[in-house]
C-alpha cells in the first residue's frame, strides 16, 4: 500500500513540475470535441443527438491513450523503470500507483471536456451531473486499468506510442458499449440501465485483478 | 497425423455431401459445415494460447512460448476461414453481408485482437521479452471473450445464430455431417499445429546455430 | 498478498551461486552456461569487453531478468523474488533517477518504495554522507554527472542491501570523484557488503576487488583471486587475457 502511495505521489509531483501531461490530454479530448463536432450533418442538432454520447467517450479515449503513454515515458528516462523493477514486493502495487495517477488526471480531463461537450452539443449532462461523474469514473478506472498495463507493454516496443492503441482498442469493446449505453441511459430516461452499469463493473474488476498479477512480468527485462 | 486428416476429410466431404439439402436455402446451407467447425478450431487456438502464456509466465520455459506462437498463428487461419465464410454465407442467404450476431461479432473481434497479438510479436524485442508480452496480451485477451459477449447482448445484437447445437435446432439429418466436419476441421487444426510447432522449434535452433557461426566481433 | 518487505539482515552479507546460468535473447547467447560462485562479503570486479555480458549478468543477479535456463542462488535460498529484491542495491549504466525530482525527493521515493521506516531521515542521512548536504534539494536534472552518480549510489543504498551490484560507476567521472567513489565502496566493502562492480578499468577492478573476473563473449575466461599472485602479475595476466583495450 505504500508502495501505491509512493508511486502515487512520486507521478503527481512529477506532473506538477513539469505539467505536460494535463494540459496536451485536455487540449487534444476538447480539441477532438470540435472535430466530432463538425463532422455532424449541421449548426443545429435537435436535443439530445442520439450519437451524443459515443462521441464523448471517443473523446474521452483519445484523452486516456496520450496520458497513459507519458506516464511510462517518464520512467525510461535514466532507466527509472529499473527502479521501480526492484521494488520488495508484488509489482501490481506499482501498476495500481500509476494506474491511479492516470485516473485522477483522466478524470480532471474528462470534467472539463464533459462541460466543453455539453456546450457544443447541446446535451444537458449538468442536470445529471452526479450520476453522469459516477459512470465517468465506472469508465475512466476500466480504461486506466486496461490501458496501464498495456502502456507499461508498449513503451517498450518498438513503435512505442503506437502501440497502446493497437494493443488497447480490441479490448476496449465491453467498457465502450457499458459507457455509452450508461451516459446514453443517463441523457436519456434519467437513469443509466443496470445491465450497462453491471458490465462496467464486472471490467474494471477483471482489469484491475489481471493487470496487478501480469504487471510483475511486465517490469521483467 | 496426416494420414488420418486424409481419411477424415474424405470422410466428412462424402457424408457432407450426401446431407439433405435445405428447403429454403438449398445447397448453400452447407457452408455452415465449414463455417461452424473453423469457429470451434479459431477458439481452441486463442484458449491454447492463454494457455501457453500462461504457463510460459509461470515456468519460463521456452517450449511454452513455442505453443503460444504457433497456436496464435494457426488460430488465425481458422478465424480468417470464420470470418470469411460468415458474411459469405449471410449475404447469399440473408442479403447483407454483416449482422449483428454476438457469436459472428465476437469471433470478429477475437480475429483483431489476434491480429494485435502478432503485432505486439513482431514490434517487441525478439526473445523472452517478446514471449512474455505476449503472453500477458494473450492472457488478457481470452478474459476478453466472455466480456464481449455481454456487451455485444447489451448492444442489441440479434441472434442469427441457432440458439444450441442440440439436434432439434439444425434440422433432421443435419448432425452427422455436423459431427463429421467438426472432426475433420479439429484434426486438420490440431496437425496445423503440430506442424507449426515443429517449424518454430526449428526457427530457433537455426536462430542460434545461424548467430554462432556469424564471424567474432572485434573485441 | 502484500506483505511488509523485511529489511535484510544487516549483519549477514549475500553470497551468489550461479550453476549453468544462460540468458538467450532471441537468438543470441548473451550469456553461455557459466557457473559463479561468490562467498558473502566479497568484492569482485568484473571486467571484459564490450558485448560480453557483464551487463547482462548484473541484472540477473539484480533479479531484474530471469534466466533461461540454469540455477541462481542470490542471498538466502527463497522462492521469493519479492524478498531477494529486498536485499540488492543496484547501479545501472544509467542513474535510475527522475530528474524532475530533486536529490532528495528521489531518495524518500526509494526509501518508500522498499518499506525504509523512516525515509525522510534516511535521505538526510545519506545527503550528508554522500556530501551533498546543500544540493538536496536542487532537482536531479541539474547535476553534473559526478553529482548525480553520487545520488545514484545513495539512491542504491537506501535499504542498506547486504549485496551491492554496481554497473561501471567510474564512467564519465574525473579522476577526483573516480577516486572518491573508489574510496567510498571499499569502505562499503569494509562495513560487511557483498559488492560486485563491473568496470571497464582494469586498474580500479584490480585495486578495489578481492577477486576478479573477465567475461569473454557470455563466458567466463579468468577467475583470480587477490592472494593468488602478487599484485602487478594479478594485473598483467588479467590484460594479457583481455586482450588489447577496446
Amino acid at each position: 500500500m505504500n508502495v501505491l502511495r509512493a508511486v502515487l505521489w512520486k507521478d503527481l509531483l512529477s506532473e506538477w513540475r513539469s505539467r505536460d501531461r494535463l494540459p496536451a490530454m485536455l487540449v487534444f479530448a476538447l480539441l477532438t470535441v470540435v472535430v466530432l463536432r463538425f463532422s455532424q450533418p449541421g449548426a443545429s442538432l435537435a436535443g439530445n443527438p442520439p450519437g451524443a454520447p459515443g462521441l464523448l467517450w471517443v473523446a474521452y479515449v483519445f484523452a486516456a491513450v496520450l496520458g497513459m503513454n507519458r506516464a511510462f515515458a517518464l520512467e525510461l528516462e535514466n532507466e527509472a523503470l529499473a527502479g521501480l523493477a526492484l521494488v520488495p514486493v508484488d509489482r501490481g502495487w506499482i501498476f495500481l500507483g500509476k494506474a491511479a495517477a492516470n485516473l485522477l488526471l483522466l478524470a480532471l480531463a474528462q470534467v472539463t471536456t464533459g462541460l466543453f461537450f455539453e456546450i457544443l452539443f447541446d446535451v444537458d449532462l449538468l442536470s445529471v451531473a452526479a450520476p453522469f461523474l459516477g459512470v465517468a469514473l465506472l469508465g475512466a478506472v476500466g480504461l486506466t486499468a486496461a490501458g496501464t498495463l498495456f502502456a507499461g507493454i508498449s513503451v517498450r516496443t518498438r513503435y512505442r506510442e503506437v502501440m497502446l492503441p493497437l494493443l488497447l482498442f480490441p479490448l476496449l469493446v465491453p467498457l465502450l458499449v457499458g459507457a455509452v449505453q450508461a451516459t446514453a441511459g443517463l441523457l436519456g430516461e434519467g437513469r443509466a440501465g443496470p445491465a450497462a452499469l453491471q458490465l462496467l463493473a464486472v471490467y474494471d474488476g477483471v482489469f484491475l485483478i489481471a493487470s496487478f498479477l501480469l504487471f510483475e512480468y511486465v517490469l521483467d527485462e | 497425423m496426416g494420414f488420418l486428416l486424409l481419411a477424415l476429410t474424405a470422410l466428412a466431404g462424402f457424408v457432407i455431401l450426401r446431407a439433405p439439402a435445405d428447403v429454403v436455402q438449398g445447397v448453400l446451407y452447407k457452408i455452415l459445415f465449414v463455417h461452424a467447425p473453423a469457429a470451434f478450431a479459431a477458439y481452441l487456438g486463442f484458449l491454447l494460447t492463454a494457455l501457453g502464456g500462461a504457463l510460459y509466465l509461470w515456468r519460463n520455459d521456452e517450449k511454452w512460448d513455442r505453443l503460444d506462437v504457433a497456436s496464435a498463428e494457426v488460430g488465425l487461419v481458422f478465424c480468417t476461414l470464420n470470418i470469411v465464410t460468415g458474411p459469405i454465407w449471410a449475404k447469399a442467404a440473408w442479403g447483407k453481408p454483416w449482422v449483428w450476431d454476438p457469436r459472428l461479432v465476437v469471433t470478429a473481434l477475437l480475429w483483431v485482437t489476434y491480429l494485435a497479438y502478432g503485432l505486439l510479436r513482431s514490434f517487441s524485442e525478439p526473445g523472452a521479452r517478446a514471449a512474455r508480452f505476449a503472453a500477458v496480451y494473450g492472457i488478457a485477451g481470452v478474459l476478453l471473450i466472455p466480456l464481449n459477449y455481454f456487451a455485444i447482448d447489451l448492444f442489441g445484437g440479434r441472434a442469427q445464430h441457432p440458439e444450441n447445437l442440440q439436434r432439434g435446432s439444425l434440422g433432421v439429418g443435419i448432425a452427422g455431417p455436423f459431427l463429421a466436419g467438426t472432426l475433420a476441421m479439429l484434426v486438420a487444426f490440431l496437425y496445423l499445429l503440430m506442424l507449426r510447432l515443429e517449424i518454430q522449434g526449428l526457427r530457433v535452433r537455426r536462430d542460434r546455430v545461424d548467430h554462432e557461426n556469424a564471424p567474432e566481433d572485434p573485441a | 498478498m502484500w506483505h511488509r518487505p523485511r529489511g535484510p539482515d544487516r549483519v549477514s552479507a549475500w553470497a551468489i551461486e550461479a550453476e549453468g546460468l544462460e540468458k538467450r535473447f532471441g537468438p543470441i547467447a548473451a550469456l553461455q552456461p557459466l557457473d559463479l560462485s561468490v562467498r558473502a562479503g566479497t568484492s569482485l570486479a568484473v571486467v571484459g569487453p564490450n558485448g560480453a555480458g557483464k551487463t547482462t549478468l548484473l541484472r540477473l543477479l539484480a533479479g531484474l531478468a530471469r534466466p533461461s535456463a540454469g540455477r541462481l542462488q542470490v542471498g538466502p535460498a527463497d522462492p521469493d523474488r519479492r524478498r531477494r529484491r529486498a536485499g540488492v542495491g543496484y547501479l545501472g549504466h544509467a542513474t535510475l533517477l527522475y530528474p524532475a525530482l530533486s536529490a532528495r525527493e528521489n531518495l524518500v521515493f526509494t526509501g518508500r518504495l522498499h518499506g525504509v521506516a523512516d525515509p525522510d531521515a534516511r535521505a538526510a542521512e545519506l545527503l550528508e554522507a554522500h556530501g551533498l548536504t546543500g544540493f538536496g534539494d536542487r532537482r536531479v536534472s541539474g547535476f553534473s554527472r559526478g553529482m548525480a552518480q553520487r545520488v545514484a549510489i545513495a539512491r542504491a543504498l537506501v535499504h542498506e542491501p547486504p549485496l551491492l551490484l554496481l554497473d561501471e560507476p567510474f564512467t564519465g567521472l574525473d579522476p577526483d570523484a573516480a577516486d572518491a567513489l573508489a574510496a567510498r565502496l571499499a569502505g562499503l566493502h569494509a562495513g560487511g557488503r557483498t559488492v560486485v562492480l563491473v568496470t571497464h578499468g582494469l586498474g580500479r577492478a584490480t585495486a578495489f576487488a578481492e577477486r576478479v573476473v573477465v567475461l569473454r563473449r557470455g563466458t567466463l575466461a579468468v577467475d583470480m583471486a587477490r592472494g593468488d599472485a602478487e599484485p602487478r602479475a594479478f594485473e598483467q595476466t588479467l590484460r594479457a587475457t583481455l586482450g588489447p583495450p577496446s
